[in-house]
């Protein structure tokens, strides 16, 4: 068969085909034989009997015969393919070298919508799906919770005293390994070299749970992680050997100053790995040993019971790996048991004063993912991250529809040279394969230009949204390629399917005569319906950036009550420094002193906690006020006299804490507005007498009304008393007021304080504003992508509505024309262009609003003081849609209404 | 097998040259080729039947050959094959190694025995 004719083949031959065909050509062979030895004058049947003999074994070779053959069908049929693939690969390259506005617009397009997904998959890989490194099966680990209700309102944590640890690790039955660990900034070095970085305190059960071993030395054992202070030994973290050591192998054996104690180097763990921490971490110690260094001093100057023995301390999270065959629901069940047996222990220890028994507050244990963000305690983080990856993916589909509406129009272009092909005999299946060739090329292209932009754009993301997480690979690991071959596939797929089907059946005689025109009202509905479907996600994505901006503009000019970019907290960490509490007492007095020196430092108050980050409550009692009334708890503080100057905190009535209220001077009390109006809500506070911790306590007079302040963006306004530093219990640090941002001066007033340091004593300064920051994250985050997405849906719907329009006016010339020479005034044909596009624009938007009201509720958590139904945004989005719809098609609309009628009449 | 007693055995490789030649003379099925070589070898050549139809299979997947089906003088149906331009140059130049081959081979076998 020629060349030429079996590239218009219609079907590959079938096995029972090729083995009838073989068997047609054998008897063939054989007749011919017998004919021509029979001509020679032997016997008919002596002469098969020779013919079958010449044959060679007949079964035999009918068989091989067949199977060679198939075998010869096969590989032709492949070199077929493949030649055909060449062929539509070469030929699709050729076409968007023709017309290279058209692939640029089509690559772009698709590298937005592939690259923008790329870049959210490797962020939501990263918090949601990925277990940590090294981690043997993940699915068998997990982490461990404990519920407890209090006023009617579960909380769920997953921190817990050490004491408790033990407790479940002893009482439970369903774990193969257990163990403990803490994530922490401890301050390592000592004098210059000094510096904060991250240290994991983890129990020695925990390098089990990994599939590692150290890159260097060893990993610690049991035996230096016994109470009450462990082993002071440590394992360096990869990075940290590689930046810090010049990763030296000589660096065993070597001392470290972690915290307050001097550490010994036994190892360096293995690349990549930070435990179950997101960011990296620079040195392993045992958990006995960090938690004696954190809390062995200052449970031991209270004279309580020791760090390893309180149930007070909650601070270290525990991890446990199921034994085989226990389900997650036998595990939580076998936890809860051992909870509850803990907390009666602890309270056989120390009676509860509350009245209330253990079951009262419904305590449950809860095993849960070994991904924080996939347990109870999701950050609002991944819940932001999980809707933009949803964003994105719309994205990809808003592009993959304008590119489909691209092809389109350039496949109904070509609709005569396919025609004539179809004619010819090429078969359909093969029209698609070339149609779809070609849009997959597009989408490689795409693809690779995407994944570019995700490498560039994901960084500024990361930076952006999560700096705090340690990304150890670039932006394009495996996975994410993957992925990215995955959506591009799709997205080829997807596009090149629209063509595909609007021509799989042509009316081939119609579009092959001379001057087959298209009528004016048979618009494609293909087309038409990819239009509305743009338009509908767009207002999606610009109404949820709307909601978002609010929600950020909201948070960012709340009330906080103190001025957060004008503080720095500054303490100290005496890391093993032995000081008397007079020389502490001193030592923050002479801080203060030295900092309100500085020419930078507008006010210095002494505090003992800092709103967002450490906060202290107790129970308020006042005579004559029923206790029913005081059932919330009341924020704490001890303040000196100048605090409410620095941290910005205004006094409403009455006066501040001042220099007279010493001790043994009468007692004093500052409330916060809401704290006076919850106690005395129709009376006047300033005078009254409150009591702070039981009725026992002795009365306090109110001196002073203070702005009400916020600790969090969750809650409300908080209640809160200030009370004298000199009266109640020392402060822990100072709120330094600086002129100007405060973030700019941290490191000068930190080096100036520093100088004040005895022994290897450490002064850390941090801008507040760095707490606060953390909390608006989530906003910020989903306003801009949300504004970007939006923004990027917008352009993108926009081009393709100006694209169809345009191409509908080029198509519709001839009947333009007519309209104008049967007087049609140009306003008429803007008009009626412009009429159409906006209707497109409506139905469009109409959908979305539908889809906008319905999937609301599933935005409201993520929002902040504005409702997901807010008219306001609403009403702003669908206007500008309207105006950029109505743009959009006003340009062609132009061009129609120039349409010369002469010209127009004779196209064709 | 097939062969009779007194032909020559193929050396091997030299099928395909040999149907590739029958085909230079235009198209023909597989008995016509088998009975042109028969003939044109004066009946010393043998050809086993089957191990021609391997052959025709392996160089119609090599695109030395064509194949297609028609019709012969008596109205019976059969495949015929033709030569490829591909075809037409292996034909070349495996004539042209054969004939060198022979001839290096001929004139060390003909030539004056050492006496024994």
């Amino acid at each position: 068969m020629s060349r030429i004719r079996r590239l218009l083949r219609l079907r590959p031959k079938r096995a029972a085909q090729i083995a009838s065909d073989v068997d047609e050509e054998i008897a063939l062979h054989l007749d011919l034989r017998i004919e021509q030895l029979v001509r020679h004058g032997i016997p008919r049947e002596t002469a098969r009997a020779e013919a079958l003999r010449r044959f060679g074994p007949l079964d035999e070779a009918r068989r091989s015969l067949r199977h060679s053959a198939r075998r010869r069908e096969e590989r032709i049929r492949m070199r077929e393919t493949l030649e055909a693939l060449m062929q539509d690969l070469r030929y699709a390259a050729r076409g968007m070298r023709k017309q290279p506005g058209f692939a640029a617009a089509v690559v772009a397009t698709l590298a937005l919508g592939i690259g923008a997904n790329a870049t959210m998959f490797g962020i939501v890989d990263r918090l949601l799906l990925r277990p940590p490194a090294y981690l043997q099966s993940p699915d068998e680990a997990g982490r461990i919770y404990v519920a407890r209700t209090f006023d009617g309102e579960e909380s769920v944590s997953g921190n817990m005293p050490y004491r408790r640890y033990l407790d479940l690790r002893e009482s439970t039955r369903s774990f193969a390994q257990t163990a403990a660990h803490f994530n922490t900034e401890m301050v390592f070095g000592v004098g210059d070299d000094a510096r904060q970085a991250r240290a994991g305190l983890v129990s020695a059960s925990f390098w089990p749970f990994f599939g590692v071993r150290p890159a260097l030395g060893r990993f610690f054992t049991e035996a230096e992680d016994a109470e009450p202070a462990g082993a002071p030994v440590a394992v360096l973290g990869y990075g940290q050997w590689q930046s810090r050591y010049g990763g030296d192998p000589g660096v065993l054996g070597k001392p470290i100053r972690i915290g307050g104690t001097d550490f010994t180097i036994i190892g360096v763990a293995p690349r990549g790995f930070s435990g179950l921490s997101l960011s990296a971490v620079a040195a392993f110690i045992p958990i006995t040993a960090g938690g004696a260094d954190l809390f062995g001093e200052m449970m031991s100057r209270r004279n309580r019971e020791p760090w390893y023995r309180t149930y007070n301390l909650q601070w270290m999270e525990m991890i446990a790996r199921r034994k085989p065959g226990v389900t997650a629901e036998a595990a939580t069940a076998d936890l809860t048991t051992a909870l509850l047996r803990s907390l009666e222990t602890q309270r056989a220890a120390r009676p509860d004063r509350s009245g209330r028994s253990i079951a009262d507050t419904r305590p449950r244990a809860i095993f849960a993912s070994i991904l924080r963000d996939r347990g109870p305690n999701a950050g609002q983080n991944a819940k932001v991250a999980t809707w933009l990856a949803g964003v994105s993916a719309l994205v990809l589909l808003i592009a993959c529809a304008n590119v489909a509406n691209l092809l389109l129009a350039r496949a109904v272009r070509r609709r005569r040279e396919i025609a004539v092909r179809i004619a010819l005999g090429v078969s359909r299946g093969r029209l698609l394969g070339q149609l779809l060739t070609e849009s997959l090329l597009l989408a490689a292209a795409g693809a690779a230009a995407g994944v570019m932009l995700a490498h560039w754009g994901g960084g500024v993301l990361r930076a952006l949204l999560l700096p705090d997480v340690e990304w150890a690979g670039a932006v394009s690991d495996a996975r994410t390629l993957l992925f990215v071959g995955a959506a591009a596939a799709l997205a080829g797929i997807l596009t090149g399917l629209a063509p595909a089907v609007q021509l799989s059946n042509p009316s081939v005689a119609h579009t092959l005569k001379a001057g087959g025109r298209e009528g004016s009202l048979r618009k494609s509905r293909l087309r038409t319906a990819l239009l509305v479907l743009q338009g509908a996600i767009s207002l999606m994505l610009l109404v949820g950036a709307g909601l978002f901006v609010r929600s950020l503009h909201n948070v960012r000019t709340l009330e906080l009550g103190f001025d957060p970019e004008r503080l720095l907290y500054v303490s100290y960490e005496a890391r093993g420094t032995q000081l008397d509490s007079a020389r502490r007492e001193g030592l923050m007095d002479e801080m203060a002193e030295r900092a309100r020196a500085l020419p930078t430092v507008e006010a210095v108050g002494f505090t003992r906690t800092v709103p967002f980050w450490m906060t202290w409550s107790d129970d308020v009692r006042a005579p004559g006020v029923d206790t029913t009334r005081l059932r919330d708890s009341y924020l704490m503080n001890a303040v000196s006299p100048e605090y409410f100057a620095a941290a910005g905190t205004r006094i409403l009535r009455g006066r501040g804490i001042a220099a007279e209220d010493r001790a043994g001077a009468p007692l004093v009390a500052v409330l916060s507005d809401l704290a006076a109006r919850s106690i005395w809500p129709n009376e006047e506070a300033l005078g009254k007498c409150v009591k702070v911790g039981a009725d026992t306590a002795p009365c306090r007079t109110v001196v002073g009304i203070a702005e009400d302040i916020r600790r969090s963006f969750d809650e409300g306004p908080a209640r809160h008393v200030y009370m004298s530093s000199a009266q109640y219990a020392d402060s822990r640090g100072l709120f330094v007021r600086t002129r100007g941002e405060a973030r700019g001066h941290t490191e000068t007033v930190r080096r100036e304080l520093q100088r004040l340091m005895p022994g290897a004593a450490y002064v850390e300064a941090r801008p507040v504003q760095e707490l606060v920051d953390p909390e608006i994250r989530p906003w910020r985050l989903g306003a801009t992508m949300f504004t970007i997405f939006g923004g990027l849906a917008l352009l993108v719907a926009a081009v393709g509505l100006y694209s169809v329009i345009s191409y509908g006016v080029a198509q519709r010339t001839h009947e333009l024309g007519v309209r104008v020479a049967l007087g049609a005034r140009s306003g008429d044909v803007v008009r009626l262009v412009v009429g159409e596009g906006t209707r497109v624009a409506l139905v469009g938007i109409v959908l979305g609003l539908g889809v906008a009201l319905f999937a609301g509720r599933y935005v409201k958590p993520l929002l902040y003081s504005v409702s997901e139904r807010d008219p306001a945004t609403f009403a702003v989005v669908i206007v500008a849609l309207l105006v950029v719809a109505v743009a959009a098609s006003f340009i062609p609309a132009l061009r129609a209404s120039r349409v010369d009628p002469n010209v127009a009449l004779r196209t064709d | 097998m097939g062969a009779t007693g007194d032909q020559l055995p193929l050396v091997k490789g030299t099928l395909d040259a040999l149907v590739l030649k029958a085909l230079s003379w235009g198209p023909m099925h597989g008995f016509e080729i088998t009975t042109w070589v028969e003939e044109r070898s004066g009946g010393r050549l043998g050809v086993e039947d089957s191990a021609l139809y391997h052959a025709l299979n392996r160089m119609e997947e090599r695109e030395l050959i064509d194949a297609e089906w028609g019709v012969t003088e008596n109205n019976r149906r059969a495949r015929y094959y033709r030569m490829t331009a591909a075809g037409r140059a292996h034909l070349r130049a495996e004539t042209a190694r054969w004939v060198e081959y022979a001839e290096a081979v001929t004139g060390i076998l003909t030539s004056p025995a050492q006496a024994g």
